[in-house]
């Protein structure tokens, strides 16, 4: 399946994945659709630019748990240190981690887009 | 099938939730708290699933209410987290939450913990259920062995039985009405309830009297009224030998009753010549209720009097000094007292 493979090579851990989707490839594929849609809605950016620290760490929280469950592996461990460094009040940290991460979540969100 | 809700604003993980357990479980999902809570109100639910932050309404909300309705204590409650929310798990383990499950899901673990916790939970509700049940039956049972003994005095007395229900009937009446009008004399319901059976036993010691006294049809020699007066104490006596058979407030109450329900507010009763509220107010009660009764039943040694001679000879001293207050309660509950 293109779709795997070439998430695996982006560094995401479909087979950690599949087995937590008990695995049902369609289901894991349709969940990841709806991560397009999370990632649209669920922003932190722009709240960490507007000085809205508890929506950005909300949502960071929330990107947290489903890149989590999907196995988005890079991105997960982006938002996880994201969290760390709103956790130590270090708001610069965490933007600076997440400038790292965006560009690694475009290239996962191209992938899914492209084998929809 | 059993229920699981699954509560998360993010379809995501609530798919992986309900993709695991649903060959052993119907799920139900919510969105937030606000749907979480009318389906708790309204479906029987065997295990909560509980994300923390959500919008509408919040996990922490609906642990709170949970915990109000005591629905904590019948369905386990397992927290969705993403961990460093440490502070938050605290107050929901305080709210009464069971468990945490930590995202990314690992959902071996998490299908085996929480079938194992709804086992649980089910059996500890079930025992509960059984306990509860075993509980009134054993009520019923003790309530069945005093009645049964009384029975058996009355019996002995060539009584019919009537004037145990009758003297239960009256320091019911007299009790409630006590509670309600003096502040020092107020007892809760449960209590009442255990006086009223425990009044059943007042004439318990009359079983150990002679049948020459206890049935003479005249007037008692001053000897034999002397030995009439110990089925007060001989009434203790039997009582402490069984005291297995009734819950033990009732055998305090019992006791009580059986030693002071002659003792008069003058201290010129017996056996222990107690005085004012020295003498408990079951047991006062109780012995207004047994001298008006007396009063209007036919004796072997006397007629019945009508209701208006007896409350007459109870208001005037005739029967020994009363406690004005109790006295008061017989006045305001007369209706009741003649039916």
């Amino acid at each position: 399946m293109a779709l795997m493979e070439e998430l695996q090579a982006l560094g995401v851990n479909t087979d950690e994945a599949l087995s937590r989707f008990m695995n049902n490839a369609g289901l894991y594929q349709r969940m990841l659709g709806k991560f397009i849609d999370n990632a649209e809605k669920v922003q932190v950016l722009p709240f960490l630019e507007a000085g809205d620290l508890e929506t950005a760490q909300n949502n960071a929280h929330t990107l947290k748990g489903v890149t989590g469950n999907l196995s988005l592996t890079p991105l997960y461990a982006g938002y996880s240190d994201m969290m760390v460094a709103f956790r130590a009040g270090e708001p610069e940290k965490a933007k600076q981690k997440l400038l790292e991460i965006l560009p690694v979540q475009e290239q996962i969100l191209d992938c899914i887009r492209k084998n929809q | 099938m059993e229920k699981i809700l699954v509560v998360d604003d993010m379809e995501i993980n609530r798919a992986i939730l309900a993709e695991g357990f649903k060959d052993a479980y119907t799920i139900l999902e919510a969105e937030n708290g606000e749907e979480a809570m009318e389906i708790l109100k309204r479906e029987p639910i065997s295990a909560v699933l509980l994300d923390l932050i959500m919008p509408v309404r919040d996990g922490i909300s609906v642990l709170q209410e949970m915990n109000e309705l005591g629905m904590v204590l019948h369905i386990p409650v397992f927290i969705i987290t993403a961990a460093n929310e440490d502070e938050l798990l605290m107050k929901a383990y305080n709210l009464g939450a069971v468990d945490v499950i930590v995202k990314p899901f690992l959902m071996n673990f998490l299908r085996c913990r929480i079938s194992n916790v709804i086992e649980l939970y089910k059996h500890r509700n079930d025992l509960e259920a059984l306990v509860k049940e075993q509980v009134e039956r054993l009520e019923t049972i003790n309530q069945s062995m005093v009645e049964t003994l009384a029975t058996l005095i009355e019996f002995r007395d060539c009584e019919s039985g009537e004037h145990v229900k009758r003297i239960c009937g009256l320091t019911e009446i007299l009790m409630n009405a006590a509670s309600e009008m003096y502040p020092e004399y107020r007892l809760p319901q449960a209590e009442i309830d255990k006086i009223v059976t425990a009044s059943v036993l007042h004439d318990v010691g009359k079983i150990a009297i002679p049948d020459n006294i206890l049935q003479k049809p005249g007037r008692l020699t001053k000897e034999e009224f002397e030995i009439m007066k110990q089925h007060t104490t001989r009434g203790c006596d039997i009582l402490q030998k069984i005291p297995d058979i009734m819950d033990s407030d009732i055998y305090n109450y019992s006791y009580d009753i059986a030693r002071h329900h002659h003792e008069r507010w003058d201290g010129r009763g017996y056996p222990d010549g107690l005085k004012g509220d020295e003498i408990t107010i079951w047991s006062q009660v109780v012995a207004v209720a047994d001298v008006y009764d007396a009063l209007t039943s036919p004796r072997v040694y006397k007629a019945a009097f009508s209701h208006e001679k007896a409350v007459e000879m109870i208001y005037n001293g005739e029967c020994g000094v009363f406690n004005p207050k109790v006295l008061e309660v017989f006045k305001q509950n007369i209706d009741k007292i003649r039916k």
